[in-house]
């Protein structure tokens, strides 16, 4: 059936098919392969675009209204905080999506982004491991004392599960990023807790070559630098 | 796009209303309960607001990019829920998972394309539907795939492969709805 021509193949081209269907467990390895691999990029990008139709063949079921309510009610709030706290703060929102890798010293006496041993709670690491999942517990700020995080990593995804988180500042929302080696590296996975002070966020991108998973508090939009010490860390 | 990456939260509303059917639809398909559905495909959508700014035209439709946030953090709810152990036991079909009373709910999708792509997948072999199936729709890792049908995981994704080349032929120049 396929009409590719052999001398143009790849030997990881067999992890195309996986990859685009979001089933390929070591799914990380592969990005970094796509980075340098023509045909396998080529590959991907076909049978991407067949992936992309498979949500049309499921039965269609209306969605509930009260999603709809909680989804605007959520966006309108956060759009009229935005409003109400100037252009100052929509810099950040659009600077999130850059994505720039940005210097910043983890330590810089300078930057309030350093958390001391006495101002977080050691906590053990990789508390709970299994052949399919790797979990890390984060250490926690002494300002959110009682809250819990850890990082869940499995299938080349991780996700960031905290409770007993208080709600962010007005105005604020809960930034993740990654540190590697002195640089912290925004991401677009911003959030806030439920009522209940629990939260599920996905971690965007690889985590190769990533020493640390961090959460601090930033405006709502997000920033492209830390602009307030830690309040999660978690080893990778 | 760029009004919602502005924080335009009308902009966003049209947004949700053109595409919050599709996205639940396939969160429910995936996550086979309304209240997980429901889950995901609200974090979805603040997800897509929150991050507006990063959607590249030239990557695709914004509906294909709104179903593909739904598609990975369905995957991300199934894989740290007793759902996904439930189906790991079960080899029956997604679809009749769906909780009886709901099933009132669900219509067939009317449009051609829908109807195309249905036929597409009913016309692979079982063996390569039924791990695309669990792929994309359960959620599982290639290497689960391999486990749960004591397959060799190089026939696995074979089989894989095969599907999805043959669904590209079935379907031809077809492309995404909504797109």
């Amino acid at each position: 059936m396929s009409s590719r021509d052999p001398s143009l193949d790849c030997g990881q081209s067999v992890d195309a098919a996986p990859y685009v269907l979001g089933s390929l467990a070591d799914a990380d390895d592969y990005r970094e392969h796509l980075e340098e691999c023509a045909i396998c990029r080529a590959q991907v990008a076909e049978l991407q675009l067949v992936v992309d139709t498979l949500p049309a063949s499921v039965p269609a079921v209306r969605a509930p209204e009260a999603l709809r309510t909680r989804v605007l009610s959520t966006v309108r709030s956060e759009a009229e905080l935005l409003k109400s706290a100037g252009s100052g703060a929509e810099e950040p929102r659009a600077r999130t999506g850059r994505r720039r890798s940005l210097r910043v010293s983890l330590l810089g006496a300078g930057l309030a982004i350093a958390v001391t041993a006495a101002a977080a709670v050691a906590i053990t690491i990789n508390l709970r491991s299994t052949a399919h999942e790797r979990v890390s517990t984060a250490q926690v700020a002494a300002s959110i004392r009682g809250a819990r995080a850890s990082l869940r990593q499995s299938g080349g995804r991780a996700e960031l599960v905290v409770s007993g988180m208080p709600q962010p500042p007005l105005g604020d929302i809960y930034e993740v990023w990654l540190a590697r080696g002195s640089a912290a590296q925004p991401t677009d996975a911003l959030f806030s807790v439920t009522s209940s002070g629990t939260a599920s966020v996905n971690v965007p991108g690889s985590l190769h070559g990533v020493q640390e998973v961090m959460v601090t508090s930033e405006p709502l939009g997000g920033s492209s630098h830390p602009t307030s010490a830690p309040l999660l860390r978690v080893a990778v | 796009m760029q009004l919602v990456a502005g924080a335009d939260a009308d902009a966003f509303e049209v947004i949700l209303e053109r595409h919050a059917d599709a996205a639940f639809s396939l969160a429910y398909r995936m996550c086979g309960r309304r209240s997980l559905a429901e889950d995901v495909a609200q974090e979805s959508f603040l997800s897509l607001w929150r991050s507006g700014g990063r959607y590249d035209r030239a990557r695709g439709s914004v509906r294909t990019w709104t179903l593909g946030i739904v598609h990975n953090r369905a995957i991300d709810a199934l894989r740290r829920s007793s759902v996904h152990d439930r189906r790991r036991a079960s080899d029956d079909a997604l679809e009749q998972e769906l909780e009886a009373p709901e099933r009132t709910d669900v219509q067939a999708m009317s449009n051609a394309a829908s109807e195309e792509i249905r036929a597409a997948l009913g016309e692979l072999p079982s063996e390569q539907r039924h791990v695309i199936e669990l792929a994309y729709f359960g959620g599982f890792t290639h290497t689960e795939i391999a486990s749960m049908l004591d397959t060799p995981i190089g026939t696995v994704k074979g089989r894989m492969r095969l599907g999805l080349e043959k669904l590209r032929g079935h379907l031809g120049g077809w492309q995404a709805v909504g797109a």
